[in-house]
């Protein structure tokens, strides 16, 4: 039947499948990974050798091998463990918060912007300020609890994730809304099943930037008015002249965070995997 | 079931005013099949669009049979899929679910249920816009040079396989296309627009399927491209014999 053979010729022409694709592309980030980890791995051996060598200052900066034993010291006693839950608790509700403003509020914006126009030059304000210099501001309103580092965490994720809707769902394909509207869609109906799938590859890129923001914002939060969490677990061990800790602390902020980052970028490819080149443009 | 009364509907260009269409008078029956033809920018799609109520139009009555306007599938130039839906959630976006799998098998689709739109031809991802269309299972399709972007062979298919889904389920059909061949060898009755005025009607009682190549369809299209202000580039034989030109 010639319709059969349409069909099947234009399968065999087909040069890859969107698997083949992704299979490729996954050998590619595996091969990147490899390479990043040659790399480091040659940083530390330098970092050891200098340290062996006596080329650095021992108390300035600890051999890796001593910041090594410092991290299975506070792995061992429950210390690290403990401190790292406490900081994740505190991005993920601050991380959590950021989104569920920022995601609905740039979506009213982008469906009324006679409604939220007004607010917009706040918006910008509040935009134009790091998050570390409300601290101060955050311990007089909301006082030295956990509201206050949430709300700094909060602050750092609400405009990558606010920004990133906003550019996502105005960018959005006006001709898809259309198949809705000559169907009689509703326009919640079509804010659901068109503008936020369209929207979801910019939007998942903004949680990305978001998250990582958050982790950032971390340290501040806590190096300030805190007896838990990392940030506070790195200014204790200043205070007590342990740089090894000091290191130990800063180096698992630093892999939490990549780690945790990998693991949403698999996350999100696989949740929404026609966003795959959008996520991996912003890994680039 | 449809009919346009005085239809005006202008566009501001660069602070000047541009009149899409002109005054048009129209009426679509039920189950009839209808071309419009002519030159890009003579307001094809915005008479799909229209009907569509995409736009107002700034003057004129559009009226229809019963108490609401008709729901029309739309088939636009381009599939129009959502890329983050298999081809079965595409067709039910706009249709219930119960629809989908004869609308697909009516294009030939019932394999692909499942697949991506990154995954198809543009022939196939078109078949799917019309099975969307179809599984709305509207009186009124529109479809706005829906082929247009096709290969011969795939654009040939997809026109049979029209033809037969009309005969099948006898929706109203308003098609607009450039492609004078097509509009012949489709329609029972093609309208030629132009500067956004309804400037000719030509009836085509012959019967489906149409050979390109038959004199009668040679003549129909010659009809119309005289109507255009053009002469024929390949005819054989112009006869007015099933072409009775009606409304200039």
């Amino acid at each position: 039947m010639p319709w059969q053979r349409l069909v099947y010729a234009n399968d065999s022409q087909s040069q890859s499948s969107p698997a083949s694709v992704l299979r490729g592309k996954g050998r590619r980030l595996n091969r990147t990974a490899r390479r990043g980890a040659l790399v480091a791995a040659s940083a530390i051996a330098v970092w050891q050798a200098a340290a062996a060598a006596g080329a650095v200052n021992a108390f300035l900066l600890p051999s890796p091998l001593r910041v090594a034993e410092a991290a299975l010291d506070l792995l061992g006693d429950g210390t690290l463990p403990l401190h790292v839950g406490i900081s994740l608790g505190r991005v993920l509700a601050g991380f959590g918060f950021a989104t569920l403003l920022a995601v609905p509020l740039a979506i009213l914006l982008c469906l009324r912007p006679r409604l939220i126009r007004p607010v917009l030059p706040l918006i910008d304000l509040f935009r134009h300020i790091p998050p570390l210099a409300m601290i101060p501001l955050f311990i007089l309103w909301l006082g030295i609890g956990e509201t206050q580092k949430v709300a700094v965490i909060l602050l750092a994720a609400f405009f990558p994730v606010f920004l990133a809707t906003q550019g996502g769902i105005s960018q959005v394909d006006r001709r898809l809304l259309e198949v809705a509207q000559v169907a009689g869609m509703t326009e919640a109906a079509q804010v659901w099943r068109i503008l936020l799938p369209a929207a979801l590859p910019s939007i998942l890129v903004g949680l990305r930037l978001g998250f990582g923001y958050s982790w950032r914002a971390l340290a501040g939060a806590e190096l300030v008015a805190a007896s838990s969490g990392l940030g506070w677990l790195i200014v204790n061990a200043e205070q007590l002249a342990r740089s090894d800790i000091v290191l130990a602390g800063v180096l698992v902020i630093g892999m939490l965070g990549l780690i945790l980052d990998a693991l949403g970028t698999r996350l999100i490819v696989r949740l929404a995997p026609w966003a795959q080149a959008e996520i991996t443009r912003a890994h680039a | 079931m449809l009919e346009l009364r005085g239809v005006v509907r202008r566009y501001a260009l660069s602070g000047r005013s541009i009149i899409a269409l002109d005054g048009i008078d129209l009426s679509l029956a039920a189950g009839s099949f209808t071309a419009v033809v002519g030159r890009s920018g003579c307001g094809k799609t915005t008479l799909l669009r229209l009907i569509a109520r995409l736009e107002q139009p700034d003057a004129g009555t559009l009226h229809w049979d019963g108490p609401t306007p008709p729901r029309a599938g739309y088939v636009f130039q381009e599939p129009r899929l959502m890329p983050w839906l298999s081809v079965a959630r595409n067709v039910a976006l706009t249709a219930a679910e119960a629809d989908v799998a004869d609308a697909l098998a009516a294009v030939g689709l019932a394999g692909f249920a499942d697949a991506l739109p990154a995954q198809l031809s543009g022939g196939m991802a078109q078949r799917v816009a019309v099975a969307r269309a179809l599984a709305q299972r509207t009186g009124l399709i529109l479809m706005d040079e829906p082929f247009g972007a096709l290969d011969a062979f795939t654009r040939s298919q997809l026109q049979d396989d029209l033809v037969r889904l009309w005969q099948e389920r006898q929706p109203a059909i308003l098609f607009v296309t450039h492609d004078i061949e097509e509009a012949c060898r489709l329609a029972e009755r093609v309208i030629v627009l132009e500067a956004g005025r309804l400037v000719a009607e030509h009836r085509i009682d012959l019967p489906h399927p149409r050979d390109a190549l038959d004199p009668e369809v040679q003549a129909a299209r010659a009809a119309v491209l005289a109507a255009l202000g053009q002469r024929p580039a390949r005819s054989s034989s112009p006869s007015q014999h099933g072409v009775p030109a009606c409304v200039p």
